[in-house]
């Protein structure tokens, strides 16, 4: 029995969803209680703070999936696995929209922070070059009529979009920017106190539940597709 | 009490603009999606029911796709 087969997958997608359905509320209502009412304020920042519970996530969010369609894209272009193809074409508009969403909430904590919306900063330009890229892999996808090298093409985007990963993270640090430094360190000591710690993984739980139900359902839509045009050979 | 939540110290409307954004966009997203699967679903389900019944319940026990379509089509109808 082929577990990857279309049949098997739509089985466990819909179990999925009916998961995420059961438990998604209740994970959102803890979260934003800790987001809101119960994390502590900064003694710098103020109540302003509470914007990195949907900031932060958002950009962890945005960075991932650009970086697992890229490795998608370059595995579907040696490979040509029908399913990575899938796959990338249904997270690339839940990664633009939160790329989209961290440039936001960014500006919006950027004025009583810094008192700007913008600055053509590094940490911010790469983001908002990130944010491009993904609107030409989606525009790519959506318009481009030639289907032979629309893997040569998707792979070129992608791989020139990942080199831009590693400069969002480290521009921080190699340049002089209204950015902060990264607070929380996966290999090392986080700057950053439990109770806010809390809250921030609570909603990074709440919004990757959401990727989730959203890529299963999009994914579920593009097996329906491809059903629906070879409906006339089964 | 209300009040001073609302107003979050003063920065009332960055913090609920950004959890507004959030939600909107998000729910708008997953509208469109659920919007999507839904009229896909609908138009295979109907595609099928063109087709002979024979033909329609052989498909259906070949292919878990179909028949998981047509199964939760039924509940719908």
């Amino acid at each position: 029995m082929n577990i990857f087969s279309f049949g098997n997958i739509i089985i466990y997608i819909d179990r999925f969803i009916k998961f995420i359905n059961s438990i998604f509320f209740v994970i959102l209502i803890v979260g934003l209680s800790f987001a809101l009412i119960i994390s502590p304020i900064d003694y710098l920042q103020g109540d302003t703070v509470r914007i990195m519970y949907v900031h932060v996530p958002s950009a962890w969010i945005g960075l991932s999936i650009f970086s697992i369609i890229a490795i998608s894209t370059i595995l579907n272009y040696v490979f040509k696995i029908k399913n990575l193809f899938l796959l990338l074409k249904s997270l690339a508009p839940i990664g633009l929209l939160f790329t989209g969403l961290s440039i936001v909430t960014g500006s919006l904590w950027g004025k009583p922070t810094w008192g700007t919306w913008w600055a053509w900063d590094a940490r911010l330009t790469s983001m908002l070059v990130l944010m491009l890229f993904y609107v030409l892999f989606i525009l790519s996808l959506k318009y481009l009529k030639d289907k032979e090298n629309l893997p040569k093409i998707l792979s070129a985007i992608s791989i020139l979009g990942v080199i831009n990963i590693p400069i969002i993270k480290y521009s921080v640090e190699w340049w002089s920017t209204l950015h902060q430094p990264a607070s929380i360190k996966f290999l090392g000591t986080s700057s950053i106190h439990y109770s806010m710690l809390i809250p921030l993984f609570l909603m990074l739980l709440v919004l990757l539940l959401y990727c989730a139900l959203i890529f299963l359902m999009k994914y579920k839509t593009e097996i329906i597709k491809i059903k629906k045009q070879n409906i006339k050979r089964l | 009490m209300i009040n001073e939540f609302l107003n979050m110290g003063g920065y009332g409307f960055y913090i609920w603009m950004s959890f507004l954004l959030v939600t909107v966009f998000c729910f708008l997203l997953y509208y469109k999606t659920r919007k999507t699967l839904k009229k896909y679903e609908k138009e295979l389900a109907l595609e099928l029911e063109k087709l002979p019944i024979e033909h329609r319940k052989r498909i259906a026990r070949s292919s878990k796709v179909i028949s998981s379509i047509l199964a939760s089509q039924n509940k719908l109808s």
